[in-house]
């Protein structure tokens, strides 16, 4: 017999597997009788059972499914300074909107005639982020920002392909700094692009190494900027025009939008190509990890490129998707693009407009440069010191290099904040041994004061108390799991 | 609304803590040129949109479309309009889902990491494979991984794809393979089928270099292939020399079938692709679905996606954690299975609460209502003068009928009566202009098909 745990706090317990309370015979559903004739089914075809699914009743599975949400962070109950992930709150009239019987009963091959409200969103969408990316054309096609980075590297390699375009087939090589999302040389290997790393000098490109680096067989620098080290970028200037004085083209990676959006236009910075995380800048829930949409915006030479279909407004003020295109690079997808994902994203363009975003991302900056200027006598900021005007974008790293030599490691400092109902920044990137902090504009001043006193009371205990710490964290579901024995021996799938 | 909540002493106390006197001298690295000198102008926003207008403005946008599943829905064509347990949308509507990052801090992510465990778990039930993941963007790119981690995994070149697999589908397998060293080959069809003969030869012409080979099934033409023969014949393939020719079998399937007939695993597939959205997931205009992908113990490592693993704590308690992170692009960057971050979590919740309300049973009487349904339609629909079926193989819900006027014309009746009859298998890329591409579902009703029947045979 298992265990029986005390109390109700489920938080503290195991909550057991849906195959663990299955009970044979037991239905959550039901359907009404079949009311037409049968037909013989074909027997060779058949499975001689039904896949061994979970067997439960309908409130042991609300209970089971209600558990698990207790045993989750989320922006809804939590506060997460998630550098580059951008976790800002979610407003609620955006999955209203979602869950409307108008939206989701939507088929995706309808006729365009039946679906005009769901053509004008997407359109409006279209115009309205490549206004704020300052480019001529946007594609709402990719899935995520990775997806995005694929559609929009595809995009390049098609337009050098192309005779009447670039005309370069040999520009294969993508340069991303060292500094650069995963994703980025990721992406590069599935479009059979090479990728070669420019090196960082003091969180910044190197402008002579580019200079080195770039020839004729370079297609793009993806660059992101502001930079993962939380720092705009201000020699964007001769970054571009190294790259465009090579032939080559400047490609955005738009995780940190959130810095700019409203303030400044990539497209006037010198980006030829982005791609937007609508789950970042715009507000779409991260949902424990998707669904995204990685809409991507162009300059016009590659516009005849895009993936289809296309949303387009014909001259009777009607809407319509474009499956044709010359040049197209083809479909990325099935179907129009992460639909339910853009309806929020609109939404949230709507409730902003321009002087929204511009206040979003000055916010967002505020509450960055707040937060370091306030914990930088215990976590030491090496690119952000206000003293010094060096001040950050909308995130910053620390190096707490002080408190790591006291017999913590930055994973004990991330499990501690669990303890404290923060979720722990992202950890050793850019650059090892760093916490990068972003607290979006969201927060409230007490949230970001009540983040800084609990960081400050960690370093306190991490001088009075090291093995607190060390053994974080204490309240969370669980205690520090075994990730090394979990990939040892993968159990991947419930045992019976 | 811009949902900022900071108020102007909060501002002015901030910004004397960090000892500026106004928000822009933030930016100081950007240069001066680049910064907008007044606010953005959205095209027909000209003001912020209050908390009532957006709600009256997205009303108004949803009422001027007529979704086919409020009326007499028989689209299909790789999106299906089933039933959905009320529990599904209380549930997964949980802020605490909604909100919540990718599981990489475990401890605080025990309950979205159980459910991506318990999805995968049913995944691999569905599927009748050994591992699957936590879930890719949707099934074109599930179908597109499956080909890629193919390729990786043999080594060879030439990628096979039947011709009656969906034409999205075939579009984006090929968008990625282009730019590769790979090569696109359409099986060739007979009677609406793959012809076995036909992919005999083109794998003997292969000479051992065939990666994979991929059906699809129930295929476009909502048919039944023959896996089992298929496959049999993809594994037996040889190099010149007599060496096994090592061919991979990939299988694109609909979950929803599963409950009925045979599971990919079961008829010697590798690895598994499918969308999952007619496991819980509304309609919503294409997306986000879900892709599903499973596949054989062997490819584990090279699978794509994210994994959620069985663990324990400290004290010897079960807990979960993401593992075997060296595949994916943050540790591995350009040697990664894929490049894929985000994926479709609260998709894969949906669909894991899905099949924990329905169960066996309940998956079993929905894959045999639409049989029957479907089948019940296509006897009404063929005994019509001037109506037949298109393909003479068994099908599953979905089955292809030939018109007496073109599909358009009957499309355009049903939207007086909303019914949506079926797709135009000319517009899909699939037949002719005569042809109609008709799904039914659990969902549908007698009245609903006996009302389909007669517009059909009012349309002549």
């Amino acid at each position: 017999m298992n265990q029986i745990l005390p109390g109700n706090q489920l938080a503290q317990g195991i909550v057991p597997s849906i195959f663990d309370i299955s009970s044979p015979g037991a239905r959550a559903t039901d359907l009404p009788a079949l009311d037409v004739p049968e037909t013989a089914l074909p027997a060779s075809l058949l499975a001689d059972q039904p896949p061994a699914l979970p067997e439960v009743g309908q409130l042991d599975l609300v209970r089971h499914y209600t558990h698990l949400s207790q045993r989750n962070f989320s922006v809804d109950a939590n506060f997460y300074p998630l550098g580059s992930c951008t976790m800002k709150y979610n407003p609620k009239i955006n999955e209203a909107a979602a869950a409307m019987p108008g939206f989701t009963g939507l088929h995706p091959l309808q006729d365009d005639a039946d679906v005009q409200g769901a053509l004008k969103m997407l359109y409006d969408t279209r115009l309205w982020l490549a206004e704020i990316a300052g480019l001529h054309e946007v594609s709402l096609q990719p899935c995520a920002g990775a997806h995005g980075e694929y559609a929009a590297l595809k995009v390049i390699r098609a337009y050098f392909n192309d005779p009447k375009g670039g005309n370069q087939p040999n520009r294969k090589t993508v340069l991303a700094p060292d500094t650069a999302h995963g994703t980025n040389p990721a992406s590069c290997a599935m479009c059979g692009a090479n990728v070669v790393k420019v090196p960082s000098k003091d969180g910044m490109v190197d402008l002579d190494a580019l200079r080195s680096l770039v020839n004729e067989d370079t297609a793009a620098l993806m660059i992101t900027n502001p930079n993962t080290a939380g720092i705009f970028d201000g020699t964007i200037t001769e970054i571009a025009k190294i790259l465009h004085d090579a032939g080559a083209l400047l490609y955005l990676d738009g995780a940190n939008m959130n810095a700019i959006v409203g303030v400044s236009r990539p497209g006037d910075f010198g980006v030829d190509i982005m791609h937007y995380n609508t789950h970042k800048t715009f507000s779409t829930p991260h949902g424990c990890g998707g669904p995204g949409a990685g809409p991507i915006a162009v300059r016009d030479f590659l516009a005849p490129y895009l993936p289809v279909p296309q949303v387009q407004k014909a001259a009777d003020g009607t809407y319509y998707l474009e499956h044709d295109r010359e040049k197209t690079i083809g479909k990325v997808r099935s179907f129009a693009g992460q639909f339910g994902v853009l309806l929020r994203c609109w939404a949230y363009i709507a409730a902003c407009g321009g002087e929204g975003l511009r206040n979003v991302a000055q916010t967002a900056v505020l509450n960055a440069n707040y937060l370091g200027a306030r914990l930088r006598s215990r976590f030491a900021t090496p690119y952000f010191d206000p003293g010094a005007n060096k001040f950050c974008a909308h995130e910053f790293i620390t190096v707490p290099k002080d408190l790591l030599a006291k017999g913590v490691t930055l994973i004990d400092i991330a499990k501690r904040l669990i303890d404290y109902g923060i979720h722990p920044p992202t950890m050793h990137w850019p650059v090892h041994d760093c916490l990068m902090v972003e607290p979006t504009e969201t927060e409230s001043r007490a949230t970001l004061d009540r983040f800084v006193d609990v960081m400050l009371q960690i370093a306190e205990e991490i001088e009075n108390d090291t093995r607190t710490v060390n053994e974080a964290p204490h309240r969370a579901p669980v205690r520090r799991l075994d990730e090394v024995a979990a990939a040892r021996t993968p159990v991947l799938t419930h045992k019976r | 609304m811009d949902y900022i909540q900071l108020t102007p002493q909060d501002r002015e106390a901030m910004l004397r803590t960090i000892g500026v006197n106004k928000v822009e001298d933030l930016y100081y690295s950007l240069p001066e040129e680049y910064r907008l000198k007044e606010a953005l102008k959205l095209s027909g926003l000209p003001t912020p949109k209050s908390e009532l207008e957006l709600q009256r403005e997205l009303a108004e946008m949803a009422a001027s479309n007529r979704p086919a599943a409020a009326g007499a829905c028989f689209l299909g064509g790789g999106a299906y309009d089933h039933f959905i347990p009320t529990a599904v949308d209380a549930l997964a509507h949980n802020g605490t889902f909604t909100t919540a990052y990718t599981p990489y801090q475990a401890e605080a992510s025990q309950g979205s990491l159980q459910a991506f465990f318990e999805f995968q778990t049913q995944v691999c039930r569905i599927s009748g494979l050994d591992v699957a993941n936590a879930s890719l963007y949707e099934g074109a790119t599930a179908s597109a991984e499956a080909v890629m981690m193919a390729l990786n995994a043999t080594g060879k070149r030439r990628v096979l794809v039947a011709d009656s697999v969906h034409p999205h589908y075939k579009a984006v397998i090929s968008t990625y393979l282009s730019d590769l060293p790979a090569q696109y080959i359409s099986i060739p069809l007979k009677d609406g089928v793959v012809d076995g003969q036909a992919l005999s030869k083109l794998l003997e012409e292969g000479r051992g270099d065939t990666a994979c080979v991929v059906i699809q099934s129930p295929n476009v033409f909502g048919l039944i292939e023959d896996w089992t023969a298929h496959f049999n014949t993809t594994h037996q393939s040889q190099t010149p020399d007599g060496q096994p020719g090592e061919a991979l079998a990939v299988a694109i399937y609909n979950p929803t079938a599963t409950g009925l007939l045979k599971r990919p695993g079961d008829c010697g597939a590798d690895i598994a692709a499918a969308d999952g959205q007619p496991l819980g997931i509304p309609l919503q205009f294409g997306g986000p679905y879900l892709g599903l992908f499973s596949a054989r113990q062997s490819l584990l490592r090279r699978m794509p996606g994210r994994l959620v693993g069985q663990t324990v704590d400290v004290n010897g308690k079960r807990g979960y954690c993401l593992t075997l992170q060296t595949r994916e692009q943050h540790i591995r960057g350009a040697k990664a299975t894929s490049n894929v971050c985000t994926n479709q979590g609260l998709l894969a919740l949906r669909a894991t609460i899905y099949m924990s309300a329905m169960g066996p049973q309940g998956l079993r009487e929905v894959a045999t209502q639409c049989f029957h349904k479907a089948h019940y339609a296509a006897q009404q629909i063929a005994a019509l003068p001037g109506y037949s079926l298109a393909y003479s193989g068994e099908f599953f819900h979905e089955f292809v009928v030939n018109t007496p006027v073109p599909a358009q014309k009957i499309i355009d009746a049903g939207r007086a009566r909303n019914i949506q009859p079926g797709l135009s298998c000319r517009k899909l890329g699939i037949g002719s202009e005569n042809q109609l591409l008709i799904a039914v579902t659990e969902k549908r009703t007698r009245k609903q098909i006996d009302a389909l029947v007669s517009l059909l045979k009012e349309s002549r």
